[in-house]
């Protein structure tokens, strides 16, 4: 047992280190945010501390050489896309889901073709759209071309997420509710729902976190009004500049206020059944 | 008659409950089919296009397939990103392993387990792109590592082949995708019964055998569904290794954006599906060691 003790702090204080060099170019990049502006370039010594940068992101700080990030257009068109993108995937990765509680025929095959969504590379998913649309004489857009294949790459997650959801699903209470003489709308309502409702939740903040970040497949088919990622491409060919970094800080709180609100769902849901499976019978009549 | 619409009515019902998975399936089999299916065959029909400098035409040709197979830049890209695969893959394992067995085996708090888990995940939630350039300031001339290793006297000189070389590109790779080995092989580890270590305790197998016999093949399936994220990420990449390597480093998802880029819609299809064959023979290959459907 001795023997054990010492590889358990072996691998605690190697877990820190891990934890070093997942978090190293963060700290790095919330460090140089803070580089002094315009001159300062993105790296070591800090000429001076300031909120240049993160004046230049949001569009308040005197005009430089700089271009500024197309923070505005680019993130809106961003998260229109990954809204419509989170609610499509859902939808259809629940109706699939529900498909697969029944043996069917072919569903080895469904199975994979879905699957098949995520492990294609988005550069060869957008290569091939591209050609597609070249070929048929269709426009390319953010909102079309680019949309269907941000829906193709996040579907698969949603399914995955409310398959397992449907694996550990007790289908003999919503038996039981239809038993009673509860109308099948009804017992979805307050039966089935309630119980998917926290996987229908991570299914859409899988769909929405990944189809906001998402670039590869957005390159060749998502024409010319930029995306986020897409404009954040733009700089890799020229030089890069700290309000990357300023921007990158920005969006990391962005992402932890969402999570918050994720989680307070999830919370809420979880208090929510608890409170509803005591009262369950003089709601459901 | 009211007999007659009644038996009509169940015979309606139970064709639509003998057939609801298909009424279900339909929309996102349809999508699938729609924009992953017909993508992907456009693409191999395409690589047979005749290329011209300025045009392409759908009269059919391997001539740019002859090309890409007799061209050393292309076949190099091949072999490139073959190798850069496999070492990430090597280094995500070698570094995600240790971490996965203290998650899952050795915190026994279900709160801190969560609280690790969570740590690493968090770096996730800034912009994929961000992330790769961060790692720019980090192992520049005069980036983070290359001081502190000054600083505390590792090193007199500055490593001055950290940035914009393979290694850079496998660095940035390996810290951006470790995670997804980690996740698979802690959730398999946490699963074992502990009922089980006692046994092969009671019965003298000293820890190392119990590694050796016990924990390892059951975190096997975790290995492999952790190694088929990274594969299929890294197979697909382009962006860190234009990044960080100064365009020195061209996988074969580079090749494919330059060609595009250039309008060379044959070529990058003949790449794109040259980088097809090579995923489909990793995943099937990985795909026959696990059941994907079991583990979920």
């Amino acid at each position: 047992m001795h023997h054990l003790t010492k590889t358990r702090w072996a691998l605690a204080v190697y877990a820190a280190l891990f934890l070093v060099f997942l978090y190293g170019p963060f700290v790095v990049m919330g460090i140089l945010s803070f580089q002094q502006g315009p001159e300062g370039g993105p790296q070591f010594p800090i000429i001076e501390w300031s909120t240049y940068w993160y004046q230049h992101v949001i569009g308040i700080a005197p005009a430089s050489r700089v271009a500024p990030l197309p923070v505005g257009d680019a993130l809106i068109r961003s998260l229109s896309l990954a809204f419509a993108t989170m609610v499509v995937s859902t939808i259809l990765g629940t109706l699939t889901a529900q498909a697969f509680r029944t043996k069917f025929k072919g569903s080895g095959f469904v199975f994979y073709l879905v699957v098949l969504g995520m492990m294609v590379p988005g550069v060869l998913l957008g290569l091939g759209m591209s050609l597609v649309a070249a070929q048929f004489g269709i426009d390319r857009n953010w909102w079309s071309t680019a949309f269907v294949l941000h829906v193709v790459y996040t579907f698969p997650f949603a399914f995955l997420v409310m398959l397992a959801i449907f694996n550990r699903f007790d289908a003999s209470v919503e038996e039981a509710s239809l038993a009673l003489g509860v109308s099948p709308r009804r017992t979805f309502q307050k039966v089935t729902f309630p119980i998917i409702f926290p996987g229908i939740l991570s299914a859409m903040l899988f769909a929405f976190t990944l189809s906001y970040d998402e670039f590869p497949r957005t390159l060749f088919t998502g024409g010319s009004q930029v995306t986020m990622p897409l404009a954040i491409y733009g700089t890799f060919s020229v030089e890069i500049h700290p309000n990357l970094f300023a921007f990158g800080v920005l969006t990391t709180l962005f992402s932890f206020a969402l999570l918050s609100v994720y989680a307070i769902l999830m919370g809420l849901s979880a208090r929510r059944l608890s409170v509803r499976s005591t009262g369950i019978q003089e709601d459901v009549t | 008659m009211t007999h007659i619409s009644d038996s009509q009515n169940t015979d309606q019902r139970r064709f639509f409950q003998r057939y609801a998975p298909y009424f279900l399936l339909a929309p996102g089999v349809t999508w699938m089919a729609l924009f992953l299916v017909i993508p992907l065959v456009m693409m191999v029909y395409v690589s047979f296009w005749t290329q011209t400098t300025f045009a392409i035409s759908s009269d059919l040709t391997t001539k740019s397939w002859v090309t890409f197979f007799s061209s050393e830049t292309y076949f190099g890209a091949l072999l490139r990103t073959i190798r850069i695969w496999l070492t990430v893959l090597f280094f995500t394992f070698l570094l995600g392993y240790p971490i996965a067995l203290f998650i899952g085996l050795f915190v026994r708090s279900k709160t801190v387990q969560t609280l690790l888990l969570v740590a690493c995940v968090i770096p996730f939630w800034t912009s994929f792109l961000i992330r790769v350039l961060a790692w720019r300031p980090m192992l520049g001339k005069e980036g983070a590592v290359n001081l502190v290793l000054q600083k505390i006297g590792v090193i007199s000189q500055p490593i001055e082949v950290l940035l914009f070389t393979e290694l850079s590109v496998v660095i940035g790779m390996v810290q951006i995708y470790v995670v997804f080995m980690v996740g698979p092989i802690a959730f398999m580890l946490s699963r074992i019964d502990g009922s089980l270590l006692e046994a092969a305790r009671d019965i003298g197998a000293t820890p190392l055998m119990t590694f050796r016999r016990v924990i390892f093949p059951l975190s096997l399936p975790g290995v492999t569904v952790g190694a088929i994220f990274v594969s299929v990420m890294v197979l697909g990449e382009f962006a860190t290794a234009s990044a960080l390597s100064g365009r020195k480093v061209n996988l074969l998802g580079n090749i494919i954006v330059t060609q595009v880029g250039s309008l060379k819609w044959a070529f990058a299809a003949v790449i794109g599906v040259v980088l097809t064959i090579v995923m489909a023979i990793v995943i099937t290959a990985l795909l026959r060691l696990v059941n994907l459907r079991e583990e979920l």
